[in-house]
């Protein structure tokens, strides 16, 4: 090609204030946008983490008692008979009582220390509760050691702290707590004055909250043998047979006020299934996710409208010029070239001053808010996606450009 | 000549329909964003009682302890011993406890199941201290807190579906198994975000159905329906256990008008956690906030990150639209050199060219408007797939909203045509001529 | 009317300067018809853009209706191009998106005129150049003739003292020039004073007094009685 830089520089510098202008509308963009492709594939990244439940065919109930006076053993009896009526459905496979589940959207933690007098804790898990029904009714993947025993089933009463002698934990629990990989068998403390032991590794396992500040402890958690017979109510997970989801979800209910019509199992969001939980869970994360994809795809398509237009005013500002290469020899592709050299400058300057934006952006993100640092990955996507759509942007008008008559040179106005 | 300018520029924008359209929809575009994204952040930004809330406090005593708490910071809420304490001192002119209950109304009437209620345990002084609108009746008194009583405020959704709308004041129904009798009836009221209970919400809970006189939740042993926050060993076995550990569960808030009850308070508390170092019960040095509405607001971070991002991000990417539009704007003047030439050897002045570039703009910042404002409309309704839903709801297009979509746009518009304009009102008469 | 004395302008580049004027006096008495002629890069343009007011000058003193004009400001000079000076192009400098009647209208407007007046002025002024049926006409559908007459007629219809014309006829051909430089010299009959600049000698030798620019400097020709003997000639 027959083109060198220092010519274009040296014309660039007559349109200071143009190429100033598609320079930092480049940087402003690729700071925005490797940003919001970093937030994209962090949230997506959420959004498709594993909760080690079979999501496909559980479901949750949210049960609460209307009569609040009850006693733990009254409860416990509701509970017991409820669990019978839900696993003798035809529909359903499993069921179990439960505080709480994965992906739930926050709910009970506690800390672990490995001694009892030890005052600042080691780590936290997500606490689950529940019988020896329990892993089965998730689909959980026990990878070590067993399942409780029905006689190892503990209640807990509305106002008690019951630290049960066993525990299962999941694997990135066992594995924070004892590195060694040989945490079956060994205790620790989960804020009780009794050491609780571990009997069974399951994996993986996410806690109830998807919150940021718990990224630390993600996929700490730990399942106790309790019944919770808590007054106010309870959850109960249940998990149906394959291809029989609907079928269970609508027959729950009506076994459980079958049951007991002293019971408040709201209309609206009283009974999930999975996909809803994930749903309603990932809210933040989707919007986010989506509204960064938009703004990108918006913000680029401008940059790339924008680039054009000032092109194609530079190519009709210069037409006579370009006639007179052309008629002093310039090829088509000479033309073409220059116009696609000289915005290929352009970006690279823009991107240089983007690099920098974006990663003032992401420290602001990463202070403020205790987002992740981001990766050069992003910012190198960021600069080839900005030169090429500079360069694809370029083509129209340079296409044009080459085409301009050589008799242009001649024309006086 | 404001006419005359008007005319010119519609002609000329007019003239360039693609490079028009291009300007108009990067306008739009940015202000929409930046509008839909701020119509968010207003709504969880915003000051939820205006007129107090720099009289109302939440007190935070530390009973953890360096090794436990919060970074330094005492914990959120109280465990009781500390707010029956505060209680009981009755430092400030008005003061409330408070914490969520899960309630549930049984049968009764034409309903054969019983229906959730979801409220909070309160003292007296909450409604007044909070400024609660009343349709009917009114709060209870310090006397209904010592006497335990049964007595409830309802909300008037909760009014509706159990006495049809009617003035309920007197009447009586039955909560899970209890009977209480109706003080007053609410008119809508929920503030948002909910200063008053940060440590259970995130701020934007729906309104309350019912408010319960505390010490009455208290002796029924209800458990707190939101957050419960231990530390150490959890040994209780006992609502009584439960009562004396060190878990926090309880809301506490007060009222002080001037800067000297705010100091004095400020003194009590740190005289009351010192005197529980010395009574053996802290094994630290007192540790105490006294925070205000919009300090706790800050503090609990209301505003969700995700708020706070997606509002920088559409002004950053307003920003490029405007730096766009200054680039086309110049493209599209500069080509008019000519006849800005003309013009100015006709006669014009600098500054008739100015402002007639600046018309120009604003007629493209007023385009941009309309267009920024449909898209704002369209996409404040449908916010919800970018927001949690009880965010999103909050949301609106109102007034000011609409006013600020064109203020910003207009203003946004001429700004970025300063530049192209300035260039414009600079061509050289003879310049322009001397070259045709 | 317009008088220069030791006027002069450079150009400075980063490396040269060039004089375009040096020295240059000429003075022009109201109601004069002066034809400026000289060589390609004499500086009769240069000579024309200063007396128009479009550019500024380096040294020396330019004084247009008695006014010295070196210290005017930039507002001020718009004003006196405004109210004092009609301009007429070689390229016609017509704005292609007005049609006629607002290309006319264009100094007017800078002049705060009423409505009713500007439209008694172009109304008039297009009769007087014989174009009032093509008012709502663009530019572009006019011949080089007509859109040089209405280039007359914007220059016309202020009024002006001063017509400056910077080789008028120099896109036209000969038929048309002739109709354009009959218009010039009826509106010179009418009191106007014009300066015109040409290359053309038979145009100049239609105007009453020729002024010939070589290298940025006047040669003075006015007392050269041929030249009123060939204008008295055309006449008849």
């Amino acid at each position: 090609m027959n083109f060198q830089v220092r010519p274009i520089l040296t014309a660039l510098r007559q349109h200071k204030a143009g190429t100033l202008l598609i320079a930092l509308q480049i940087a402003l963009t690729l700071a925005i946008v490797c940003n919001a492709l970093f937030i994209i594939h962090q949230r997506l990244g959420n959004l498709s983490a594993s909760s080690g439940v079979d999501e496909a065919n559980v479901f949750v109930i949210t049960n609460m008692w209307a009569d609040m006076g009850q006693s733990t053993s009254q409860v416990d009896a509701q509970v017991r008979a409820d669990l019978i009526a839900l696993r003798q459905l035809p529909a359903v496979r499993d069921a179990t009582p439960a505080s709480g589940y994965p992906l739930r959207g926050g709910g009970w933690d506690n800390f672990v220390t490995m001694t009892p007098e030890q005052v600042k804790p080691t780590t936290d898990a997500a606490v689950y509760t529940g019988d020896e029904h329990f892993i089965d009714t998730l689909g959980l993947n026990l990878v070590a050691g067993r399942n409780f025993r029905p006689d190892e089933v503990m209640v807990m009463g509305t106002q008690e702290a019951v630290t049960p002698p066993t525990v299962i934990v999941s694997k990135v629990l066992a594995d924070r707590l004892f590195p060694d990989g040989d945490a079956l068998g060994k205790s620790f403390y989960a804020m009780g004055a009794t050491p609780t032991t571990i009997v069974g590794i399951v994996d993986p396992l996410h806690r109830q909250g998807v919150d940021s500040w718990s990224n630390g402890y993600a996929g700490q958690a730990l399942i106790w043998p309790l019944r919770a017979d808590d007054s106010r109510g309870v959850f109960y997970i249940v998990r149906a047979r394959p291809g029989q989801l609907a079928d269970a979800m609508r027959e729950a209910p009506k076994a459980l006020y079958a049951q007991n019509r002293l019971r408040i199992i709201d209309s609206k969001d009283g009974i999930q299934d999975y996909a809803t939980i994930r749903h309603k869970v990932y809210d933040r994360d989707r919007g986010m996710a989506i509204l960064m994809g938009i703004i990108s795809v918006v913000l680029l398509a401008i940059t790339a409208a924008g680039i054009v237009g000032l092109t194609s005013f530079w190519v009709g500002q210069r037409r006579k010029q370009i006639g007179v290469r052309r008629a002093l020899g310039a090829r088509q592709r000479d033309i073409l070239a220059y116009f696609l050299t000289e915005n290929f400058l352009i970006s690279v300057s823009g991107t240089v001053l983007g690099i920098v934006l974006g990663f003032a952006f992401n420290l602001w993100t990463v202070t403020r808010f205790a987002m992740d640092r981001m990766s050069l990955a992003y910012v190198g996507a960021g600069v080839l996606v900005l030169v090429l759509l500079g360069q694809a942007a370029t083509l129209a008008p340079a296409l044009r450009a080459s085409r301009v008559s050589p008799v242009e040179a001649t024309r006086s106005v | 000549m404001f006419a005359y300018y008007l005319q010119l520029g519609l002609r000329s924008l007019r003239r360039n329909p693609a490079l028009t359209a291009l300007m108009v929809m990067a306008i739009g575009f940015g202000v929409a964003a930046s509008m839909i994204t701020y119509s968010v952040f207003r709504a969880v930004s915003g000051n939820p009682i205006p007129g107090k809330s720099a009289q109302l406090f939440t007190p935070q005593v530390d009973g953890w302890g360096p090794q436990q708490n919060l970074k330094g910071e005492p914990a959120e809420a109280l465990a009781y011993i500390d707010a029956m304490a505060l209680m009981r001192a009755h430092e400030a002119k008005r003061q409330t406890l408070l914490y969520p209950v899960q309630l549930s109304v049984m049968p009764g009437g034409n309903r054969d199941l019983p229906l959730n209620a979801n409220g909070y345990a309160v003292t007296a002084d909450f409604f007044t201290m909070f400024e609660v609108p009343f349709r009917f009746g009114s709060g209870w008194s310090a006397q209904d807190d010592d006497a335990r009583a049964s007595a409830v405020v309802i909300s008037g959704e909760l009014n509706r579906k159990l006495f049809g709308g009617a003035n309920s004041v007197g009447r009586t129904f039955n909560l899970g198994g209890h009977d209480y009798h109706v003080v007053g009836v609410t008119s809508h009221w929920n503030p948002r975000p909910r200063f008053y209970d940060l440590f259970s919400t995130s701020g934007f809970a729906d309104e309350p159905d019912i408010y319960m006189v505390f010490n009455r939740a208290l002796d029924l042993q209800m458990r707190s329906g939101g957050r419960n926050s231990c530390r150490g060993s959890i040994t209780y076995t006992s609502w009584q256990g439960y009562l004396q550990s060190n878990c926090v569960w309880i809301t506490p808030w007060v009222e002080l008008d001037s800067a000297a009850e705010v100091a004095a308070y400020r003194r009590f508390l740190t005289n009351y956690a010192a005197d529980q170092q010395r009574a053996g019960r802290f094994g630290w040095a007192a540790n105490v906030r006294l925070r205000d509405v919009m300090q706790w607001l800050e503090y609990e971070h209301v505003v969700p990150p995700e708020s706070r991002i997606s509002l920088a991000v559409a002004l950053g990417f307003f920003l490029i639209c405007l730096v766009n539009t200054i680039g086309l704007l110049l493209a599209k003047f500069m080509r008019r050199a000519g006849e800005i030439g003309v013009r100015r050897a006709l006669g014009a002045t600098r500054r008739e060219i100015y402002t007639q570039y600046l018309v120009e703009a604003a007629t493209v910042g007023l385009a941009g408007g309309v267009l920024g404002l449909l898209l704002t409309a369209a996409g404040v309704s449908g916010v919800g797939i970018l927001f949690q839903p009880e965010i999103a709801r909050l949301a609106r297009l109102d007034l000011s909203l609409v006013g600020l979509t064109f203020v910003v746009a207009i203003i946004a518009t001429v700004l970025a045509a300063f530049y192209p304009a300035w260039r414009a009102a600079h061509v050289q008469p003879a310049w322009q001529l001397k070259s045709s | 009317m317009l008088k220069m004395t030791h006027l002069s302008k450079v150009y400075r580049t980063e490396v040269v300067e060039t004089y375009a004027l040096r020295d240059f006096n000429i003075d022009v008495k109201e109601g004069e018809f002066v034809a400026v002629t000289g060589p390609s890069g004499s500086g009769k343009t240069t000579f024309l853009t200063i007396a128009g007011l479009l550019e500024t000058f380096t040294g020396g003193e330019y004084h247009l209706d008695g006014v010295e004009v070196s210290n005017l400001n930039d507002n001020a000079r718009s004003k006196i191009r405004n109210e004092k000076i009609g301009f007429i192009f070689q390229a016609f400098n017509l704005i292609p998106d007005l049609n006629v009647f607002d290309n006319i209208e264009v100094p007017l407007r800078y002049r705060g005129m009423k409505s009713a007046e500007r439209k008694q002025r172009i109304m008039d002024s297009l009769e007087r150049v014989g174009l009032a049926s093509r008012a709502k006409h663009y530019p572009a559908e006019l011949s080089g003739g007509q859109q040089q007459r209405v280039a007359i007629a914007r220059a016309l219809a202020g009024s002006p003292r001063l017509l400056l014309a910077d080789e008028p006829t120099g896109n036209l051909d000969t038929q048309m020039a002739r109709g354009v430089m009959e218009l010039l010299e009826e509106i010179h009959r009418d009191g106007a004073t014009i300066v015109m600049v040409t290359h053309d000698p038979e145009l100049a030798a239609r105007a009453q007094r020729n002024v010939h620019i070589i290298d940025g400097q006047v040669v003075d020709l006015a007392e050269e009685p041929r030249f009123h003997a060939v204008k008295a000639g055309n006449r008849e």
